[in-house]
């Protein structure tokens, strides 16, 4: 049994069916998520909940009227949403399992489902988000100190992380000995880092093609 | 030709002048016969020198085959055959044989039974009943057929099994033989026989008796009456002339030559009297049976009756035989005609049936889904409170809202049992009065109810006032609907626009019908196509039965309606019109309406 009573991660429940949507929100409110109900995918868009920092996931009906289950994850992923999405359905519907799963749904359970089998599913999904936010903060923060760099340190930065020494990096970009030494001053400060590797890491956190 | 038919008159002719053909019953063969007549014969040949006399013997049978073929000119026989000759070929009697002196020839023949003279028993000829009887034959005249004749006249008939008959044959003599040995109780002889026999002492005087002697003057007693002797006889072609040459040789013979005279003929009534008693030639046909012989003189008339008869009785056999038949056919025939509806009955609630249950085949995913949320609710509350009771921390306030939800559901789910089981079972016929627009509106509403992402259905009314109401089975029509727009969102997603509206109008047809006409945006149908569209089994979809139109079809029919299909007036895809007969608005409805 797991429990976040410290850590509240938030778990969407999206279905159309009113008494269902209430005995899982009732059941994640058991097993100590905290839960919200929403009837239909334009009532979660309107509601647009923020991504919250102790994570969360999406458990989203496959079936619905007017907006389904896959079209609102179709619109998620476009908006670079972080929420996993828990699929579930009525039917076996294996050609829906499949578009589902390809787009990224964390896991596709068919009604009606046990409840551990479920709670863990949401707690994988949770775990996910977790990881993925976590990344996410530290590409935003790398991108945050590179930001700091003028045009001209930016570069020398690159090359450095390529493992460059100073004179390469003078004859490359045609200037003296001692201005790269600055300017390798300058981003070492500014990033906070106290190797090229370091350098390297910084930059390939921020851009994983940054270092092409 | 001509020829011949000459020569076949003239030698009949060339015989007539020169040969006389004479023909001579030989009673106790030919032998025996010509020694007898010879002297007959000599003294006739003698007396007609202008002739050649040629005699020729016979028995009864042939000479009456003789005289048939006209091969003979005269007969002597004996009275019974002369009389069955007179009567069947015509031949004339010209001289009656006088056997002894002294008789006249119409009292020549008797005969007398002899007993021996030891047989006290026997006196009279009543006396012979259950006696044997010996005589020498059948057709002997004088020595047999006078005394059956006599004894018949006494009511004792051999025919009747009242004395046996003993045949001894010729000659006489073994009759006194069979008498004398004790083999017949009695003999029947010619009369004189046995006087003359005593005469030339052949037989003991005395040793033999007469029964019922006759009181009649001469020397020869007798137990019978007394008939003409032997007829000599002319056939029907002889000529009088030679006939009468004939009879005078024979009236002048003397008895010294031939033994024997022949006097004028005689009467012979008494002969035909006593043959006509006895039923023989030629009388025999008296034996036959009375009602035998009737038949045989009415038999058309009889046979006509019969047949009438016949004809009738299988007339009215065969009438009854029919009428029979055609009871049972028509019987039958109802019979069967009973036993199809019933089947058609049974078939129409079974297509019925089976449409429902393809129905609910095609809709099983929906009512799967249906089914699974309150379980799956019920299910995640129960599971629920377990958890929180284990973490210890259900409230009251929880549990009771758990509880509710629990009840709410299970209801649902009965709710939706009940519903498919009620949708599922045979139903009878049942009608209703409802408006056409109520049913239509329910049957959108249960088609959006059950498909999910179901498109919009427009649903247009131009029914007028008066044809609004139809009587019909609810259900059933709402099942043709609900299987027409099921139909027309099938087509409209394979033609790849599910979205599309589907629409409805509601238009009169005619004075006396509603028009319900379904119309999707599918790719619609072909001609052939949609000619077969309401063939059972028939089938566009991979997955479908192919039941649904054949089975709304039948159903629209037991309503008095019709279901057909149209291209639409615009665009694509394929309208199916329900027609259903209206239920006229009468007066009451209308006071009942106010």
């Amino acid at each position: 049994m797991m429990s976040k009573p410290t850590d509240p991660a938030v778990v969407h429940v999206i279905d159309d069916e009113a008494p269902f949507r209430r005995s899982l929100l009732f059941l994640l409110e058991s097993a100590g998520w905290m839960a919200i109900g929403h009837e239909s995918a334009e009532a979660f868009l309107d509601a647009a909940p923020p991504f919250p920092e102790t994570g969360g996931c999406l458990v989203l009906d496959i079936r619905m009227p007017r907006i389904s289950g896959l079209e609102l994850q179709r619109r998620l992923n476009a908006a670079g949403s972080a929420f996993p999405v828990v699929f579930m359905t009525g039917h076996g519907d294996v050609e829906l399992a499949v578009q589902a799963m390809k787009a990224g749904a964390v896991d596709f359970l068919q009604k009606p489902f046990k409840d551990q089998p479920f709670l863990d599913t949401v707690e994988r999904a949770v775990a996910l988000s977790q990881t993925r936010h976590d990344a996410e903060r530290r590409r935003m923060q790398a991108c945050e100190s590179l930001g700091h760099l003028s045009p001209r340190e930016a570069e020398v930065a690159r090359w450095l992380a390529l493992g460059l020494s100073n004179k390469e990096i003078a004859r490359e970009l045609a200037i003296s000995d001692h201005t790269v030494h600055i300017h390798r001053q300058h981003v070492m400060e500014k990033t906070g880092t106290g190797s090229a590797a370091e350098l390297a890491r910084l930059i390939l956190r921020a851009n994983p093609d940054g270092l092409d | 030709m001509r020829l011949f038919v000459l020569i076949l008159l003239w030698f009949p002719a060339l015989v007539w002048a020169a040969d006389i053909r004479i023909g001579l019953l030989a009673w106790q063969g030919e032998e025996s016969a010509a020694s007898e007549w010879r002297p007959l014969l000599k003294a006739l040949q003698d007396g007609l020198p202008g002739h050649r006399l040629h005699a020729f013997y016979f028995d009864l049978k042939g000479m009456a085959n003789a005289v048939s073929d006209r091969q003979l000119d005269f007969v002597v026989t004996n009275p019974g055959h002369y009389v069955a000759l007179e009567a069947q070929h015509g031949v004339t009697r010209i001289a009656t044989q006088i056997i002894e002196s002294g008789q006249d020839s119409a009292h020549t023949v008797g005969s007398a039974v002899i007993v021996r003279s030891d047989r006290t028993d026997l006196q009279t000829l009543d006396d012979l009943k259950g006696r044997r009887l010996a005589a020498v034959s059948t057709d002997a005249f004088g020595g047999y057929q006078v005394v059956w004749a006599a004894l018949k006249g006494r009511g004792i008939d051999p025919e009747d099994g009242d004395f046996v008959p003993y045949f001894t044959g010729f000659p006489m003599t073994r009759v006194i033989d069979a008498v004398d040995s004790g083999a017949a109780d009695a003999g029947t002889i010619r009369s004189c026989l046995l006087e003359r026999l005593e005469a030339e002492g052949k037989v003991a005087a005395g040793r033999y008796r007469v029964l019922s002697p006759q009181d009649v003057p001469g020397p020869c007693r007798r137990s019978s009456p007394v008939y003409p002797g032997w007829a000599f006889a002319a056939a029907p072609q002889t000529s009088p002339e030679l006939a009468r040459e004939v009879l005078i040789v024979l009236l002048g013979l003397s008895p010294r030559v031939t033994g024997q005279t022949w006097g004028v003929p005689a009467d012979y009534h008494p002969v035909h009297e006593m043959l006509r008693e006895l039923q023989i030639e030629p009388y025999a046909f008296l034996r036959e049976h009375r009602l035998e012989s009737q038949v045989r003189r009415y038999w058309p008339i009889a046979a006509g009756l019969v047949l009438l008869l016949i004809f009738w009785v299988v007339y009215t056999l065969r009438v009854e035989v029919l009428v029979q038949r055609r009871t049972r056919e028509l019987s039958a025939a109802l019979a069967a005609r009973d036993r199809l509806a019933e089947s058609i009955e049974a078939h129409r609630q079974q297509m019925e049936h089976l449409s429902r249950l393809s129905i609910l085949g095609e809709l099983s995913g929906t009512l799967a889904h249906e089914l699974n949320q309150p379980l799956a609710t019920i299910g995640n509350y129960a599971n629920s409170l377990t958890r929180r009771l284990e973490r210890g921390s259900l409230s009251a306030e929880a549990t009771a809202r758990a509880a509710a939800e629990i009840a709410s559901e299970s209801e649902r789910a009965a709710g939706i049992l009940a519903g498919i089981r009620a949708f599922a079972r045979k139903r009878t016929r049942i009608r209703e009065r409802v408006a056409l627009l109520t049913l239509v509106e329910g049957a959108v509403q249960l088609f959006r109810g059950m498909i999910p992402d179901a498109p919009p259905v427009e649903l247009s009314d131009r029914l007028p006032e008066e044809q609004r109401t139809v009587t019909v089975d609810p259900l059933q029509i709402q099942q043709i609907l609900l299987n027409l727009l099921k139909n027309g969102l099938d087509a409209q997603r394979a033609a790849g626009c599910p979205e599309a509206p589907l629409r409805i109008e509601l238009t009169a047809g005619g004075a006396s019908d509603a028009t319900i006409s379904v119309r999707d945006r599918g790719t619609g149908m072909p001609e052939a196509e949609r000619a077969r569209l309401f063939e059972p089994f028939f089938t566009t979809k991979p997955e479908g039965m192919g039941l649904g139109l054949s089975i709304s079809r039948s159903i629209a029919e037991a309503h008095g309606g019709t279901l057909d299909a149209r291209e639409p007036d615009d665009g694509p895809g394929l309208v199916l019109c329900l027609q259903l007969p209206v239920t006229p608005v009468t007066d009451k409805d209308d006071e009942q309406a106010d």
